[in-house]
């Protein structure tokens, strides 16, 4: 495992990387690494991580060094860890695909125990999870870290494996389909043709990658000189197209000149793949079915079967029906259950659903897991705090932050949140997957 | 704080991806400081390895925003001049110091010569 010799880790064979880094900064480090070890809270609990995503694993790294003597174990049958905030770049052929996987087993911390299966149940009550092999475990603590659930299903007529033939993409699913997706629009936009973009009604994670495939395409399209020739519709079902007001009228603005055509309440319900027509319905129930060359089609998300058909899934308001995790948005602890705790795209939180949530939530979860183990009060509060560097062409992008309240919140206060810029670019394109791998090891 | 802590450890995940290729370059440097270090201790070619190196920050300059499938043309604001002139410079300042020693090298061998 490869760690900087810095607060809340271990010194590592690479640590003469911190020589690179300076010795005054590893003087620091190693006075901040003693005190970090003198703070570490001795127990003997069991925690469970279900989930070996950005945010499983960040939290397995931080408990690890945070506590002494707890048994940690991660359960997630995936071996590969997908770097998803790459797969925009990917599908818009600024990237190869190979930026976006590494392994599990690389990034997974030592002295944890790694099951490599999925939950299947969560009971709650019985502080037990059960596993898809059968195998029943019981915790002290839980953190569900499971992600979301593509629900294809709720669009007829879509298959996944057809993603990259006959001008269906979707960004989504997995990187094999991000490389089709490139693959058909970099076909599309050779000759040219009507694209259709779409966006569901349910939450979303990354909920900006519908909007960036959009200013890409569009951009693909100027690139090959075939825009003239080509049409572009993004097809919302609902009344906006982004849940910060300011940023969704900022980007239809954005949308007028480039000649992006929007239609509102649209929900895509059907697609025909060989036919390639799409059909929408509105609110009403007026349906409507609309021909095309290229399409990119957003999956409705809801909870994994394992979190909506337990008694962790909200019960009422609006996170009930994607059965999301019933977490409280400031402690993000479960309302009911307050040694369950959840983290990542899985809470029913507003507008939290991506890489740069997790950055600063992660944190937040492990301390509080840790106040709890300590017997002290609750002592962080999450803002709700989230990014989307919102790409408007190749070379460019907005680097977005805002709260739970949808408050336009810019880490340093040189950043205008809606001025295109080409350092918001570099951000993602070469900054934000090494700061990934920062919070996944747990130290940012 | 938080900001500089990230930003070092974004310094040092780009380091550790390219490892290999920075252990040779540092063991190369070490190489020519030792080989060098006679006329290193007296200044060496201080001077010509700043204009070396503030040829590199230029050319980055022109060159980096190309090289990561931008352009000029993207500046929108004082916030990308600035962040360009810093890659420029702070590499530049790299290149720099890492040719400092085998500039003393060649000028030393050419005195001998």
């Amino acid at each position: 495992m490869n760690k900087l010799p810095l607060p809340r880790t271990a010194p590592s064979r690479r640590a003469w990387l911190g020589g690179v880094s300076g010795a005054g900064l590893a003087l620091a480090a190693a006075s901040a690494s003693t005190s970090a070890q003198a703070q570490r809270v001795a127990t003997k609990a069991h925690i469970v991580i279900a989930g070996s995503g950005l945010g499983g694993l960040a939290l397995a790294h931080r408990l690890s060094s945070d506590l002494s003597g707890a048994k940690i174990t991660v359960i997630d049958a995936k071996e590969v860890h997908n770097y998803q905030p790459g797969y925009t770049l990917v599908a818009t052929g600024v990237w190869p695909v190979s930026k976006t996987i590494d392994s599990n087993a690389d990034l997974m911390p030592s002295g944890v125990e790694w099951i490599k299966e999925m939950v299947a149940e969560f009971d709650p009550a019985a502080n037990t999870v059960v596993t898809s092999g059968g195998t029943r475990i019981t915790y002290d603590y839980l953190v569900v870290a499971v992600g979301t659930y593509q629900d294809w299903t709720q669009i007829e007529g879509m298959d996944v494996k057809a993603i990259g033939q006959n001008g269906l993409t979707s960004v989504y699913p997995s990187s094999d389909a991000a490389v089709a997706t490139w693959a058909a629009m970099d076909a599309f936009r050779q000759k040219g043709g009507n694209a259709i973009m779409t966006l569901p009604h349910t939450f979303l994670k990354c909920a900006g990658a519908p909007l960036k495939m959009t200013f890409m395409l569009r951009d693909r399209l100027a690139q090959a000189g075939t825009m003239e020739k080509s049409k572009v519709d993004f097809y919302s079902a609902l009344p906006n197209i982004f849940s910060v007001k300011v940023v969704n009228d900022n980007v239809i603005e954005r949308w007028g000149p480039l000649g992006v055509n929007l239609h509102t309440k649209q929900k895509l319900t059907a697609v025909d793949i060989g036919g390639r027509k799409a059909t929408f319905v509105t609110p009403e129930g007026v349906s409507s079915q609309v021909g095309y060359d290229f399409i990119h089609v957003v999956p409705p998300m809801r909870a994994p079967d394992a979190v909506k058909n337990s008694d962790l899934s909200a019960k009422e308001g609006v996170m009930a029906a994607g059965g999301w995790l019933e977490v409280d948005k400031t402690t993000l602890q479960h309302r009911r259950y307050p040694n369950v705790f959840g983290l990542g795209d899985i809470n029913g939180t507003p507008r939290g659903k991506t890489a740069a949530t997790v950055k600063k939530s992660a944190p937040i979860v492990a301390r509080h897991v840790v106040d709890l183990i300590a017997g002290r009060p609750l002592s962080q509060q999450f803002d709700g705090y989230t990014s989307c560097p919102m790409i408007v062409r190749e070379g460019s992008a907005m680097l977005i932050e805002f709260d739970h309240d949808g408050k336009l919140t810019p880490s340093l206060p040189m950043i205008e949140p809606l001025q295109e810029s080409y350092f918001a670019w570099l951000m993602k394109v070469r900054m934000l997957k090494p700061a990934y791998m920062a919070v996944l090891k747990g130290r940012v | 704080m938080y900001e500089i802590w990230l930003v070092i450890n974004i310094v040092y995940e780009i380091a550790l991806s390219i490892w290999p290729v920075l252990a040779l370059a540092l063991a190369v440097w070490l190489a020519m400081v030792w080989a060098a270090r006679a006329p290193l201790a007296r200044g060496g070619c201080a001077v010509n390895a700043l204009g070396l190196g503030a040829a590199v920050a230029l050319l980055l300059f022109f060159s980096v925003p190309s090289l990561t499938n931008s352009s000029f043309a993207n500046m929108g604001y004082w916030v990308d001049w600035a962040n360009l002139a810093a890659v420029a410079l702070g590499l530049g300042a790299l290149a720099a110091v890492f040719f400092w020693p085998l500039l003393t090298l060649i000028k030393s061998k050419r005195g001998r010569a």
